[in-house]
C-alpha cells in the first residue's frame, strides 16, 4: 500500500499541468455544487422558518378530518388533559388556539371574502410572530371584543380605513348565519398578496360567538424548541393524547402545498447537480484513460517482472480518488468561505420586479446562503462516486493489459 | 544442471486474420550458468522464444518447464508470481518505472516479494556498490543516460536471485561503448553468482560473447554453435 | 486545408474525441432539459391562467380589476360591443358578471368569485365546460350552478345538492338565492377551484339587483401574440373610464419569469462551459503534447505560428461545434416522447398545483435557446484551445523535433 500511495504521488506529479486542471475542473464542480445547494439549503431553511414563526406554528393539533377537508365543523374541544400534556412537555416551549372561518366582510355599501382567523392575542405572541406583522395601526389587545386587524389589500379592497366599522358575515356551526360588527384597528402585512388580500384577524372569543362554537377550536398551534425535535415531539404527543379523533401534524403536513414547492425545487437542483457532476466526470475519465494508455509501455514492464495486474488497478484508482479529494478539499474550503459569507450576508431582492415574483409564491425576497454539514458531505460523496465511476474504465483496459501487448503499444 | 526445457515448441500468432506461424518445433535445453544467445534475422522467431521462456506468451503446442515446473499449464496470476520469483527481465526499453529513483526501482521486485524496507535497501545498496552504480541512487531515469538506465535495469533483474535473467535486446538503443560495459557487467554476474543469461540479439557485440548461440530462422534452429 | 487538417487530427485518437463530445453532448442536454421543463412549466401556467380565467384582453370599467365591486359596471356595454365586434383578429368573446360572495352549504360556508356567464358564449372563452368531471355544464335551468371540485368537498355538497350564494348589491344590502350543483369541475389549480363559481348570467344580476349590467369582457384572439396589440387598438376606440387589460398586463408575474427564463439560459450555458472547459483544454493539452515533433517539423518547414494557433483552435472548435450539435440532437431526441405525453411530476402534484400549473409537463424550447447554446459553448472551446495552442508554439522546432 505504501508502494503504491509513493508510486501514485509521484505519477500525479509527473504531468503537473494536466493534474492541476483536472483538480481545478473537481474544484469547480465542488465550489459550484456547494454553492448551489448552499442557497438552496439557506432559502429553504429561513422559508421553513419564516412560515413556521409567522403562522403556522411547528407543528399543530387539529382535529383529524380538519386538514383534508377544512370545514367548520371538523372542530375539537381542548380539555383539561391535553392542556396538562402540552404544559408538561419540555421540548414544547408555548402553544395557542385557533379557529378558523370563511366569511364576507362587508364596508357601507362593499363586501369581500375573507379568511377570518381567530386566535388567543396573549398566547399566539408566544407562539408565532403575527403580531409584529402589523403594517399600520396595532395587533389585537389581550380582551379582542369588537376588534378586527385586515390584511392590507383586503383593506385597501373594502375601501376602509382603519377606525372604521365593518360586518363580518358567516356560516355557524349550526348552519345559521351569523354576523358581527367590528372596528379595524389595524392591517398585517405576511408578504403573500393573495393571503394579505383575504385575512383577517380577530379574537377567538368573538370568533366563537360568531360562529356558535362555544368552546369549539380548529388548531391548536404549537411552539417547540427547534426545527429537529419536530418528530419527535409529534410522536409522543400523538402518543400521550391517544384520541383518535385528534391529529398531530407537523408544519410539513399543514402547509403542503409549501412543502412540495420546497421538494420541486430541491428535486431540480439535485438534478442539476448531477448534469454537472457527469459534465466533470467525463472530464476526468478522458484524463484518467490518457494517463494510462500514456503508460502502457511502462505498465508492460512491470507487469513482465511480475507485478501483479490488481496492484495496478489499484493504483489507477488511488492516483483518480486521490486527486478528486485534494480537489474536493478545495472545492469544499472555497464553498465553505463563500456559503458563510453569503449566510452572514444573504443575497437581498429588496425592490424591483425579482423581489415581487418571489413575494408572490409566498417566499422571503432574501437568499441566505447554508453551512449545514450535510451540504458538503452529500456534495463530496456524489462526486467522489462518480470520480471513482469514471475510473472504472481505464482501469478495466489496464486490468486487461497483456505485459508483451503494454510493452509494445505505441 | 538443467534449467529451461522446451518441447516441440509451436507458436502462431494470428496478426489481422493471416496467420503467422512464428515458431516451428523448438526443442531445447538450457543448462544453468549458461549465457546463451539467440541470433537470427528480423521476424525469424527469437524475440517469441524469448517470450515463451519468459512466461510472458503461451505457446500454441508444445509444453515449456522452467525449474522442472510446467509454465503453459499456469494462469495468467500464477505466471505473474512465478516470474517475480523465478525470473529476471532486461528489456531495450521503457525498462525502469520513470517516478521512481534507481534504488526504488531495484527495490521494486523485493518489495513486491513483500521484503521489509531496512532488508532490500541493504541488498540492493550492496548489489549497485558491487555492480559500480551506487552513485545513481537517488537518481530518477530521467536524470540518468541511456546506458545508465540499462545497467540499473540488469540490476533490478538479479536483485532477486533468479534463476534465469531475459534480455530482449538489451544494447539495441546503446553505442557500442556502452553497450560493451553493460555487456561486461552482465558476463560478470554470470561468472561470479552463476546466473543463467538468455538475449535476443543480432548485435555482433552480444554474440562475440556468447557461451552458446543459437540461430533460428523462419521459426527453426538453423545453428549451434 | 487547414481544416481538413484540423478534422483528421480530430479523429486520430477517435475515443478521446468522443469523450469530449460526448461531455459537450451531457452539457447541452443539461441546459435542454432544465430550460425546456422550466419554459415547459411558464408556458403552462401562463396557458393555464389565460385558459381559465384571464383570457387574451380583459375590459371592465377603470378599477374593477384592483377591485372588484358591485358598483363598478361596465357603463355602455354596447358600445364596447361595438369595438369588438369592429376589431379584426378577435376569435371570440363573452361578457359576464363576476363579484365576490359567500357560498354556504348546510355544513359550511366559503368565500368566492361568482361569475354570471352566458353559458354559450363562455365556453368558447373559457375551459371550464371542458374541466367538468362530475355532472354537466349550465344549462337553461335558472338555478344551475358549476363549482370546483375542491370548493365541493369543502362545502361537503354533490351533485343535485342545494347551496345559498350571498354577495352585496349596489346599495349595500345583501343579495342571495339559492342555487342546485349540476356541475363539478376540476382544473389545473387547487386554488382556482376553490374560489370560482359559475352560474347563469341572468339570475346573478337578479340576485345581486343590476339587472342588464355587465362587468367584464373576456376577449380570445386568433394569435394571443398579437393579444397586446389589438388591446392598444380596442383602447383607443374606448373612453377613458374603460380598462383594456391584455394578458401580458394582468400576469405581469409569469411573463416576468418567461422573460428571465431566457436570461437564465445563458447563465446555465455559461456554467456548463466552465464545467466543460477543464475537460477541453486537457484533451488540447494533450493532443499537442503528443504531436510535439510533428508540430516541430511543420514549424521548420516554415509553418506560420498564426496558422498553429489557427489549427489548434480550429480542432477545438469543430469539437465544440460537433459536441453542441449533437447535443442538441440528442436532447431533442430524449425530449420526443415528453412533448406529447408531457413528464409527469404525480408525487409533487400538490405543490405544483399551488404553482398554477398541472401535474404533467411539456416540455417548450425557444429558438433563442438554441442560439444561446451554439454560441456560448464553441466559445468555449476555442477559448479552452488557447492555451495548449500558446504552448504548442512557444515550442522551438529543434527542441521539438527531439521531445520523445
Amino acid at each position: 500500500m505504501k508502494l503504491l500511495l509513493k508510486l501514485a504521488w509521484r505519477n500525479l506529479w509527473r504531468n503537473k499541468r494536466r493534474s492541476l486542471i483536472t483538480l481545478a475542473a473537481i474544484a469547480f464542480a465542488t465550489f459550484a455544487a456547494v454553492g448551489m445547494r448552499g442557497i438552496q439549503k439557506g432559502v429553504y431553511a429561513i422559508n421553513i422558518e419564516n412560515a413556521v414563526n409567522m403562522f403556522s406554528g411547528y407543528l399543530q393539533i387539529q382535529n383529524a378530518e380538519y386538514n383534508a377537508n377544512p370545514s367548520l365543523r371538523k372542530s375539537f374541544k381542548v380539555d383539561e388533559k391535553i392542556i396538562t400534556i402540552l404544559e408538561s412537555n419540555e421540548n414544547i416551549l408555548s402553544f395557542s388556539e385557533r379557529l378558523y372561518a370563511d366569511g364576507l366582510i362587508s364596508f357601507k355599501d362593499n363586501s369581500q371574502g375573507a379568511a377570518i382567523l381567530a386566535v388567543d392575542p396573549v398566547a399566539e405572541k408566544t407562539v408565532t410572530n403575527l403580531a409584529t406583522k402589523i403594517y399600520e395601526g396595532k395587533f389585537l389587545s389581550p380582551d379582542p371584543t369588537h376588534e378586527i386587524v385586515l390584511g392590507y389589500k383586503l383593506l385597501e379592497k373594502l375601501n376602509a380605513e382603519i377606525g372604521d366599522e365593518i360586518v363580518v358575515l358567516t356560516q355557524g356551526f349550526d348552519g345559521s348565519l351569523g354576523n358581527l360588527k367590528f372596528k379595524i384597528i389595524g392591517t398585517s402585512k405576511l408578504g403573500m398578496q393573495e393571503f394579505d388580500g383575504m385575512s383577517a384577524f380577530i379574537g377567538l372569543k368573538p370568533a366563537q360567538e360568531l360562529t356558535a362554537m362555544y368552546g369549539r377550536i380548529h388548531a391548536v398551534a404549537v411552539k417547540i424548541d427547534g426545527l429537529n425535535n419536530i418528530n419527535k415531539v409529534k410522536e409522543s404527543l400523538t402518543e400521550s393524547i391517544g384520541n383518535e379523533n385528534l391529529a398531530v401534524l407537523s408544519w410539513d403536513e399543514v402547509m403542503p402545498d409549501f412543502k412540495q414547492s420546497i421538494e420541486l425545487d430541491n428535486i431540480s437542483g439535485i438534478f442539476m447537480l448531477m448534469f454537472l457532476i457527469i459534465i466533470v466526470a467525463f472530464g476526468i475519465l478522458n484524463t484518467v484513460l490518457m494517463s494510462v494508455t500514456e503508460r502502457f509501455n511502462e505498465f508492460g514492464v512491470t507487469l513482465s517482472i511480475g507485478m501483479p495486474q490488481m496492484k495496478l488497478v489499484k493504483l489507477i484508482f488511488i492516483e483518480t480518488i486521490a486527486l478528486t479529494i485534494v480537489g474536493l478539499l478545495i472545492g469544499n474550503i472555497i464553498g465553505w468561505f463563500t456559503n458563510y459569507y453569503f449566510h452572514l450576508n444573504p443575497i437581498e431582492f429588496s425592490t424591483g420586479e425579482y423581489a415581487a415574483v418571489i413575494e408572490e409564491y409566498g417566499w422571503l425576497p432574501t437568499m441566505p446562503s447554508s453551512i449545514e454539514p450535510m451540504i458538503f458531505i452529500n456534495t463530496s460523496f456524489m462526486i467522489l462516486f462518480a470520480s471513482f465511476l469514471s475510473c472504472i474504465y481505464p482501469a478495466w483496459k489496464v486490468f486487461k493489459l497483456e505485459p508483451l501487448k503494454g510493452i509494445r503499444y505505441t | 544442471m538443467q534449467i529451461i526445457r522446451t518441447e516441440k515448441l509451436e507458436k502462431i500468432y494470428n496478426d489481422n486474420g493471416v496467420p503467422v506461424h512464428a515458431l516451428k518445433g523448438i526443442d531445447l535445453e538450457i543448462a544453468k550458468g549458461d549465457f546463451m544467445v539467440i541470433a537470427g534475422p528480423s521476424g525469424s522467431g527469437k524475440t517469441t522464444l524469448l517470450n515463451l521462456m519468459g512466461a510472458l506468451d503461451k505457446p500454441t503446442e508444445g509444453n515449456i518447464f522452467i525449474e522442472n515446473e510446467d509454465i503453459s499449464t499456469k494462469s495468467k496470476k500464477e505466471l505473474s508470481e512465478f516470474r517475480l520469483k523465478n525470473l529476471g527481465f532486461v528489456f531495450q526499453a521503457y525498462n525502469l518505472i520513470p517516478v521512481l529513483t534507481a534504488l526504488e526501482n531495484i527495490e521494486f521486485s523485493m518489495m513486491l516479494l513483500g521484503i521489509n524496507e531496512e532488508e532490500r535497501q541493504d541488498k540492493a545498496l550492496a548489489l549497485m556498490k558491487e555492480l559500480e552504480i551506487d552513485e545513481l541512487a537517488n537518481k530518477r531515469p530521467n536524470e540518468m543516460s541511456g546506458g545508465q538506465q540499462q545497467r540499473v535495469a540488469v540490476t533490478r533483474a538479479i536483485v532477486n536471485n533468479p534463476s534465469v535473467v531475459l534480455a530482449d535486446e538489451p544494447t539495441a538503443n546503446l553505442d557500442s561503448e556502452t553497450g560493451a560495459k553493460l555487456l561486461d557487467l552482465m558476463q560478470k554476474m554470470n561468472k561470479e553468482k552463476n546466473i543463467t543469461f538468455i538475449f535476443s540479439s543480432h548485435d555482433s557485440q552480444v554474440i562475440e560473447r556468447a557461451k552458446r548461440l543459437l540461430i533460428l530462422k523462419d521459426g527453426k534452429i538453423v545453428e549451434e554453435k | 486545408m487547414l481544416l481538413t487538417l484540423a478534422w483528421r487530427n480530430i479523429w486520430r485518437n477517435k475515443r478521446r474525441s468522443l469523450i469530449v463530445m460526448i461531455s459537450i453532448v451531457v452539457g447541452v442536454m443539461m441546459v435542454f432539459f432544465t430550460n425546456g421543463f422550466m419554459n415547459g412549466m411558464l408556458f403552462q401556467m401562463l396557458k393555464n391562467q389565460i385558459s381559465s380565467s384571464v383570457s387574451h384582453i380583459l375590459i371592465h370599467k377603470k378599477g374593477f380589476n384592483d377591485n372588484k365591486v358591485i358598483q363598478s359596471y361596465i357603463p355602455d356595454p354596447e358600445l364596447v360591443e361595438g369595438a369588438i365586434k369592429e376589431q379584426t383578429g378577435i376569435k371570440n368573446y363573452s361578457k359576464k358578471l363576476i363579484s365576490f360572495g359567500l357560498l354556504s352549504s348546510a355544513s359550511n360556508s366559503s368565500g368566492v368569485f361568482l361569475n354570471g356567464v352566458n353559458p354559450i358564449e363562455e365556453k368558447d372563452v373559457t375551459k371550464i365546460k371542458e374541466s367538468i368531471i362530475e355532472g354537466t355544464y349550465l344549462t337553461e335551468n335558472k338555478r344551475d350552478l358549476v363549482i370546483g371540485k375542491k370548493l365541493a368537498e369543502k362545502l361537503e355538497v354533490g351533485i343535485g345538492d342545494k347551496v345559498v350564494a350571498m354577495a352585496n348589491t349596489p346599495d349595500g344590502s345583501i343579495g342571495s338565492e339559492m342555487f342546485r350543483i349540476v356541475g363539478i369541475y376540476k382544473t389545473f389549480s387547487s386554488e382556482f377551484d376553490k374560489i370560482y363559481i359559475y352560474a347563469n348570467k341572468q339570475i346573478t344580476q337578479e340576485m345581486l339587483e343590476v339587472e342588464n349590467k355587465e362587468y367584464e369582457f373576456s376577449i380570445i384572439c386568433e394569435d394571443y401574440q398579437q393579444a397586446d396589440i389589438i388591446k392598444e387598438q380596442i383602447k383607443n376606440q374606448l373612453p377613458d373610464e374603460y380598462e383594456v387589460l391584455s394578458y401580458v398586463d394582468l400576469l405581469p408575474m409569469i411573463i416576468f419569469q418567461i422573460d428571465m427564463s431566457k436570461q437564465w439560459m445563458w447563465i446555465l450555458n455559461i456554467i456548463v462551459g466552465v464545467a466543460l472547459i477543464f475537460g477541453i483544454i486537457n484533451t488540447m493539452l494533450m493532443s499537442v503534447y503528443e504531436r510535439i515533433q510533428e508540430i516541430g517539423v511543420l514549424m521548420s518547414i516554415g509553418m506560420k505560428n498564426g496558422k498553429i494557433i489557427s489549427m489548434i483552435t480550429l480542432e477545438a472548435f469543430i469539437l465544440g461545434v460537433t459536441g453542441t450539435i449533437g447535443g442538441i440532437i440528442f436532447s431533442l431526441l430524449v425530449m420526443w416522447p415528453f412533448y406529447n405525453s408531457g413528464i409527469n411530476l404525480a408525487v409533487f402534484s400538490d405543490g405544483l398545483n399551488s404553482f398554477g400549473i398541472g401535474a404533467v409537463i411539456y416540455p417548450v424550447l425557444n429558438i433563442n435557446d438554441f442560439a444561446a447554446t451554439l454560441i456560448i459553448l464553441p466559445i468555449v472551446s476555442v477559448l479552452a484551445a488557447l492555451y495548449p495552442a500558446y504552448k504548442a508554439i512557444k515550442l522551438e522546432p529543434i527542441y521539438a523535433v527531439r521531445y520523445v
